[in-house]
């Protein structure tokens, strides 16, 4: 037996230095791997060197972050972050076929568990160690210190009445608006139901561009490209609103005024205008309406004939009259300098020794407020509409059945969110990485490809 | 060596030890960005202090070929080696955070796994198996000499036989080998056979007929000689106590009186032969494990250093 | 038997006119002997009680008759005159008459001519007696296969009777019969070879004429080998060494001495070889030493190589040095001369005689015997060798070689003894007396007054001492040891009883000499009082260890002989042989212990030295290395020559032998060396060398204890008192 247990020694030992000796002489290192690469960087399997850098002299070979950045870029997080974390601290490899970029939280929570600011980001959440411990209600949805949390849009909108039955037309049927007949993300080609072909045929002078509030600047967007599909585009009055309202501006007309600025509104009108006097030169005589009436007021007389301007002129300031005091400030915030001018017009009635406006009443035209339409709620955070395109609209966005008034985010809470993004198998990712990015990427560098095929094969470069 | 009550500092000290290790293990594991690693500051520590234990329990396989080197007893090199082998395991478990890792680390794991649980094994059957062969091997001897005292067993079988039957027709060996005085022959004059390679010349020389002694002849010739030459071949009626039993009451009714004293000693000569089965079949299991748990702590070792230079490298 | 002894009383008579001292109680016969003048005899020998039988021996003292002179002892103012014209007609008479009925030639002077009445009556010029021949035949008794009986040889002189009584103590022959008819007889008169004779041959040697005389039979012979020649006896009896050696005792043991020659370089005999024979060198010159090699048993590789065996060679003690060991110590061997450890070469010539222990006790030789010069010496038996030691002639030839030579060595190995000056010591070499004792004698008693000290010789004294549990055997003395000195300085009164073990010899040194020679040397005395007070003092506290635990009687295995035992709990044994290798590698290579031994319950007791408390294992080392330290353990020293007395004796099988080869000279080609196989004892000596024996130390399941059996068993049975 003491020659068994000698010779088995003897054999294990062997047996272990050729299994050792044999990966060693054909150089194959991936017997000390720790287990399988990454599904992005698979085609490394074999090749250990790439990483595992190793220096002339030096003893270790770790994969340092020269390694990494070789092929990668990874944009610093903040200018100011106190402590810059090396690739491998958050990117573990050798877990196997698993997302490298699925960072732990712990990996985030480093900086953000017990964050150290200075200055203005003093607003951001210190405390902060995964989404569901520490993650502070959506920034849209908080309120900093005494202004409550708003949407700084400027149309109005009650998207209760909208999204009750609701009357297209005066007499007209009740039809039961879908969030999809206004709102659809912008790569989206959709029939729209409420669409006029007028209006979407228009060019419009102002651009979309102007109406919709920039991203902040250092904002850490993601480094994909967008589908288009993330986001829900502006709700534009060509496709959504026009199909019900109208901008109807004089009862000789069907057609409404163009849903643009004022000035190109005035201009239509007094084009719309000048046209009908020309066709129809006998409406110069305007007769009293006595249906116009208003008590109290002086009677305007039986007949005026005017010139075609000062007809013109007439009914530009009634139809702006009625536009700027109702049907455009239906939805947008005009400026009060006008909405007085407009008044003082239709108290006087017309007083005929006034000197008819021929063009200088259109000079104080309103000043149509900023759309300041927020096209991201969640700057930080990389939502995407299309991963959730199975839920219904408001599945999480209940807010808006109940929502009156504009200044309502209708952003879901966090807890709804929540519902679903939670630890544990039977739940969403809810890991950081899932909503935010580390890397600004817009501060992207390019990395000079320098790997070619063959080479990636054989270990080289 | 038995676990019994002079265990119990080790043991105390080793529950300590291993009480500890998990609570920094769990402070750390819960706490780290990217889970529990052996790379980390922590899972090196344990992956050092685990090491540093298998190191020293292999090294009780040195310290018993320098038997005298006044550097520690042989008993406190031994509760050493059980104590801090067996805590090896948890603190390796600790420094892979649970993992197994890749091929060499995943191997290495099992080698360590395979390698406590043979040591436990062992251990535990050092519990009862001495007393078992105490009680059920008589006739012990050195297992070394086992070989030898089976070939004497066949010569005074083979003497003994031909004292009542004349020549059997089997070879002699050249001169029989003076055993070591007392010891062996020692142990022999206990068994009631005729003691040691002198054959005791107590028994007064009967020499049988042919007919008379042809019973004895045939089952010699054909079951005894050759049981005493493949004790551990089965088929024997010899291998069993009580077969061996009724075969020889069977011949004791066939022989005369005369014959009657050498049949008795050739009973205890199976009765010997079949003791050393049984102590070769108990010293087997008593160190056969050995054959599993020494050449796999030798690769453990090999390949453990292996990999902590490749993991630091790396 | 002599009677001789050392009474301190002188006696002055004139012997022929001269005067001479003697002490009183010496017979007339001894004191004229002693100072030169022989009386012939034919009834007296020295080694029996003289009876005054014959007559042969009378002198004239003056008295009213002749007296027989071997009876009478002397008288102070006694006037004796051996040789008177009275005197000498009384004896020829004698002669004459006993001539008459003598069958001249009788046997024995037919076959060795040396019948003592014969060879009287012719000195005294008896050719043809006076008187008639007895008529009537006494018969022969042709019935002993050894001896033949001539009744009528016999003149009833009585030394045959003596002889079978006091020598040898069988009381086989008397005297029966009254008269003419007077005669020995065997038994109750039964023919010899029906009695209870045993054929030893003391009556055949004894006898003076043919009446007894050997009938020769095939006898012993070491007459083998070119250089041996027999020889008659009447050869041997020119030689003067043989001279008063009975000639038909020569002739009975023809076979039994032979005379060898050897050339120089030749190998008279070898260390260890186990012999039955002693040598006397006539002539040349022989060369005494140690082949073995002086060196203790040493490991090779071993610990440090991982899978070396362990090889065992030799190692000198340049290279191993061990504590305790010195160089200054005598080496006993079986001759009559010691040697050196430093040098272990002696010389013998001419007169020394070697092997005696091998030839009386059948010990090993204890040295290797070559040859330097042509030598020519005798080999005899033990029988020879017997009778040579009882002829004083011959005794005294080797006592005066032993003073010469190695009682000197031995008397500075008293540690009494060692700061001596040489005066005292030389006072003390002629003062001492040499005794001699047969096995089982008992030399001095525990209890009796001690008045003497005694050196050993040759043979072996077991001292032991008697308590109230049993024997305690404290050693085993063998040559150059001493005993006894409390003796020396008096008052005192034996603390352990020494008896002899085989054919013993010692030297005695009487306490009151040993007193007249202090007075004269008073330094010596305060060194004395010093040692022996030391000695009181380790005897009294050996005895308070063994007094104070009670023998346990309960246990039979003879395991309470043992002092210490090596015990294996066969319930943690894994039987892994650390133990073993432990003590390989603790003893140069050797392991003391094997795993196998008696049980009991659940221990097993190794066979390892167990310190037995009656070390059987010392008694019979020819060169004395193999010895008991002051504590415990048996220890074998490195000149240890591999004969295996040891190793045979130990009942237990303790104790083994290691072979080696190793190179010595090649005698037979000088200048060349060949490989020969050597052997050493080895045995387990507690590793006292290591504070704890190393099995011990080194089982790693704790199963291995060393116990001492009396509290160990105490315990387990439960009825022990604590140590």
């Amino acid at each position: 037996m003491k020659r068994a247990k000698f010779w088995l020694s003897v054999g294990a030992l062997a047996l272990a230095l050729v299994w050792i000796g044999w990966h060693g002489f054909t150089r194959d290192s991936r017997v000390y791997s720790s287990g399988r690469m990454s599904g992005a960087h698979a085609v490394l399997e074999t090749e250990c060197a790439v990483c595992h850098v190793q220096t002339a002299g030096a003893f270790s070979a770790k994969a340092a972050d020269s390694a990494c950045l070789a092929c990668h870029d990874g944009p610093m997080h903040h200018a100011a972050q106190t402590r810059t974390l090396g690739c491998a601290e958050c990117h573990t490899e050798h877990r196997g076929r698993v997302s490298i970029v699925a960072a732990k939280n712990e990996s985030c929570a480093q900086c953000h568990g017990d964050l150290k600011t200075s200055g203005s980001a003093a607003r951001y959440a210190a405390h902060i160690y995964s989404f569901e411990d520490g993650h502070p209600e959506f920034a849209a949805l908080r309120s900093f210190g005494a202004l409550p949390a708003s949407d700084p849009g400027t149309i109005m909108v009650n998207h209760a009445i909208h999204m009750k039955p609701i009357r297209r037309v005066p007499n007209g049927p009740n039809v039961q608006l879908e969030c999809g007949d206004c709102h659809q993300p912008g790569a989206v080609s959709t029939d729209w139901n409420y669409a006029d072909a007028n209006y979407t045929a228009a060019n419009t002078s102002y651009s979309e561009q102007d109406e919709v509030l920039a991203l902040r600047p250092g904002a850490l967007g993601r480094p994909i490209p967008r589908s288009g599909r993330e986001l829900m585009a502006p709700v534009r009055f060509a496709y959504a609103c026009a199909g019900c309202h109208s901008l109807s501006f004089d009862k000789r007309f069907d057609e409404g005024v163009p849903h643009d600025k004022p000035e190109v509104v005035h201009a239509f009108l007094v084009k719309k205008f000048g046209e009908f006097i020309a066709a129809h030169p006998g409406e110069v005589r305007v007769v009293r309406d006595p249906g116009r009436d208003l008590t109290g007021k002086p009677l305007a007389p039986e007949v005026r004939v005017l010139t075609p301007t000062q007809w013109v002129a007439e009914r530009t300031a009634e139809g702006e009259d009625l536009l700027w005091r109702k049907t455009c400030k239906q939805c947008h915030a005009l400026s009060t300098a006008e909405r007085e001018r407009g008044t003082r017009i239709l108290q006087s009635n017309r007083r005929s020794d006034e000197p008819p406006d021929s063009g200088a009443s259109a000079g104080r035209l309103p000043e149509i407020a900023r759309a300041s339409v927020t096209l991201q709620w969640m700057p930080h955070a990389k939502f995407d509409h299309d991963a959730h395109r199975g839920f219904s609209c408001v599945g999480c966005h209940e807010k808006a059945l109940n929502s009156t008034v504009t200044s309502d985010v209708l952003l879901p809470g966090i807890a709804t969110c929540r519902a679903c993004h939670a630890p544990g198998p039977e739940h969403a990712e809810s890991r950081c990485f899932e909503c935010h990015t580390y890397h600004d990427w817009s501060k992207r560098k390019e990395v000079k490809p320098a790997f070619t095929l063959p080479a990636l094969r054989t270990g080289g470069r | 060596m038995r676990i019994d009550k002079t265990q119990r500092g080790w043991a105390i000290a080793s529950l300590a030890i291993f009480a500890v290790f998990t609570t920094m293990y769990v402070a750390y594991a819960v706490n780290a960005p990217s889970g529990p690693s052996g790379g980390s500051a922590p899972g090196l520590a344990f992956g050092v202090i685990g090491f540093g234990f298998m190191i020293f329990a292999a090294l009780l396989g040195a310290r018993k070929r320098v038997p005298t080197w006044r550097i520690g007893r042989a008993q406190a090199w031994m509760r050493g080696h059980l104590w801090l082998g067996l805590l090896s395991l948890p603190v390796i478990l600790f420094h892979g955070g649970f993992h197994f890792g890749g091929t060499l680390t995943r191997l290495l794991m099992w080698l360590l796994i395979i390698t406590v649980v043979s040591g436990i094994f062992g251990a535990a059957l050092q519990h009862f198996v001495p007393r078992v062969m105490t009680t059920d091997v008589k006739l012990e001897t050195i297992y070394d000499e086992i070989g030898n005292v089976r070939k004497l067993l066949r010569e005074e079988a083979d003497r003994a036989v031909e004292m009542v039957c004349g020549p059997i027709g089997l070879g002699k060996s050249a001169s029989e080998e003076v055993l070591r005085a007392g010891g062996l022959s020692a142990a022999r004059t206990m068994a009631t056979t005729g003691g040691g390679a002198v054959v005791a010349a107590a028994v007064e020389t009967v020499v049988l007929t042919k007919e008379e002694c042809a019973p004895l002849r045939k089952f010699y010739l054909n079951e005894m000689r050759p049981f005493l030459e493949q004790p551990r071949h089965r088929g024997s009626r010899l291998g069993d106590a009580d077969k061996a039993h009724g075969a020889f009451s069977g011949l004791r009714t066939l022989l005369p009186q005369g014959a009657q004293a050498t049949l008795q000693d050739l009973e205890d000569i199976c009765d010997e032969a079949r003791q050393l089965v049984r102590q070769e079949q108990l010293h087997h299991l008593l160190h056969g494990w050995l054959l599993v748990h020494i050449p796999f702590s030798l690769a453990l070792i090999l390949l453990g250093a292996v990999h902590a230079v490749m993991a630091l490298k790396y | 038997m002599s009677t001789i002894s050392r009474l301190p009383e002188l006696v002055e008579i004139t012997i022929d006119g001269r005067p001479v001292q003697v002490a009183a109680g010496t017979s007339v016969f001894d004191a004229a002997r002693m100072n030169g003048t022989p009386i012939p005899t034919l009834c007296h020998l020295q080694n029996e009680m003289p009876v005054g039988v014959c007559r042969l021996c009378v002198v004239d003292t003056g008295a009213r008759v002749l007296t027989a002179s071997c009876v009478r002892p002397v008288e102070p103012g006694m006037k004796v005159v051996t040789n008177s014209e009275k005197v000498l007609n009384a004896r020829k008479t004698l002669l004459e008459l006993l001539m008459a009925d003598h069958p001249s030639p009788c046997a024995r002077q037919e076959k060795s001519g040396d019948c003592e009445l014969e060879t009287l009556a012719r000195a005294a010029g008896i050719t043809q007696p006076r008187f008639a021949k007895r008529t009537v035949s006494r018969g022969i008794d042709d019935s002993s296969l050894a001896i033949a009986v001539d009744h009528d040889a016999c003149i009833l002189c009585d030394r045959c009777i003596r002889g079978c009584d006091e020598i040898k103590n069988n009381f086989v022959l008397g005297r029966m019969g009254k008269g003419y008819s007077a005669g020995i007889a065997f038994d109750l008169n039964a023919p010899m070879g029906d009695s209870t004779c045993i054929s030893c041959g003391e009556c055949m040697v004894s006898c003076p004429t043919g009446a007894l005389t050997n009938k020769t039979l095939v006898g012993t012979s070491i007459a083998t080998g070119p250089d041996a020649q027999g020889f008659e006896a009447e050869e041997l009896l020119q030689l003067p060494v043989f001279k008063g050696v009975s000639g038909t005792f020569l002739e009975l043991n023809r076979g039994a001495i032979v005379k060898r020659r050897f050339h120089p370089g030749e190998i008279i005999c070898r260390e260890g070889e186990f012999g039955s024979t002693a040598f006397y060198i006539l002539e040349g010159k022989a060369r005494v030493s140690l082949s073995a090699p002086m060196a203790h048993v040493k490991t090779q590789g071993g610990a440090k190589g991982l899978f070396k065996k362990l090889t065992s060679t030799l190692a000198a003690r340049d290279t191993d040095i061990r504590a305790e060991e010195t160089r200054d110590r005598t080496i006993p061997i079986d001759a009559s001369v010691d040697l050196a450890y430093g040098n272990p070469v002696a010389e013998l010539g001419p007169g020394d005689l070697f092997g005696e222990m091998t030839c009386m006790n059948f010990y090993p030789r204890s040295a290797t015997v070559i040859a330097e010069t042509d030598v020519v010496a005798f080999e005899m038996l033990r029988n020879v060798l017997d009778i040579m030691m009882k002829n004083k002639s011959f005794r005294a030839q080797i006592d005066q070689n032993y003073r010469r030579r190695a009682l000197e060595n031995h008397l500075r190995g008293v540690p009494m003894f060692a700061d001596l000056s040489p005066d005292f010591i030389e006072h003390l070499k002629e003062s001492v007396e040499l005794q001699r004792f047969a096995p089982g004698q008992v030399i001095a008693r525990q209890g009796d007054a001690a008045n003497s000290f005694y050196l050993v010789r040759i043979g072996f004294v077991k001292i032991s001492e008697i308590y109230p549990g049993g024997e305690l055997v404290l050693a085993y003395l063998s040559r150059g040891d001493y005993f006894g000195e409390i003796g020396l300085l008096g008052g005192g009164v034996r603390t352990a009883t020494c008896t002899a073990l085989d054919h013993v010899e010692v030297v005695r040194i009487s306490g009151d000499d040993f007193r007249d020679m202090m007075d004269r040397f008073p330094s010596v005395r305060q060194g004395l009082e010093v040692v022996a007070a030391e000695r009181a003092a380790q005897n009294q506290q050996r005895m308070q260890t063994v007094r104070s635990v009670p023998i346990d009687q309960f246990l039979s295995q003879g395991l309470m002989e043992a002092q210490s035992l090596l015990i294996l709990d066969l319930q943690n044994c894994t039987r892994c042989d650390a133990c073993v290798n432990a003590c390989a590698d603790a003893h140069d290579g050797i392991t003391r212990l094997v795993r196998e031994g008696l049980r009991f319950e659940q221990y097993l007791v190794a066979t390892s030295c167990r310190q037995c408390r009656d070390p059987l294992c010392m008694v019979g080392c020819p060169v004395g290395s193999i010895r008991r330290r002051n504590s415990l353990e048996v220890i074998i020293e490195d000149w240890c020559i591999g004969c295996g007395l040891c190793a045979r004796n130990c009942p237990y099988g303790n104790i083994n032998l290691h072979p080696f080869e190793v190179m010595v000279e090649d005698l037979e080609r000088p200048g060349r060396k060949k490989a020969v196989v050597k052997q050493k004892a080895t045995s387990c000596d507690l590793c006292t060398h290591l504070k704890e024996p190393s099995c011990v130390y080194a089982c790693p399941h704790d199963a291995a204890h060393r116990v001492d059996p009396r509290t160990f068993f105490s315990e387990m049975l439960g009825g022990g008192t604590a140590k």
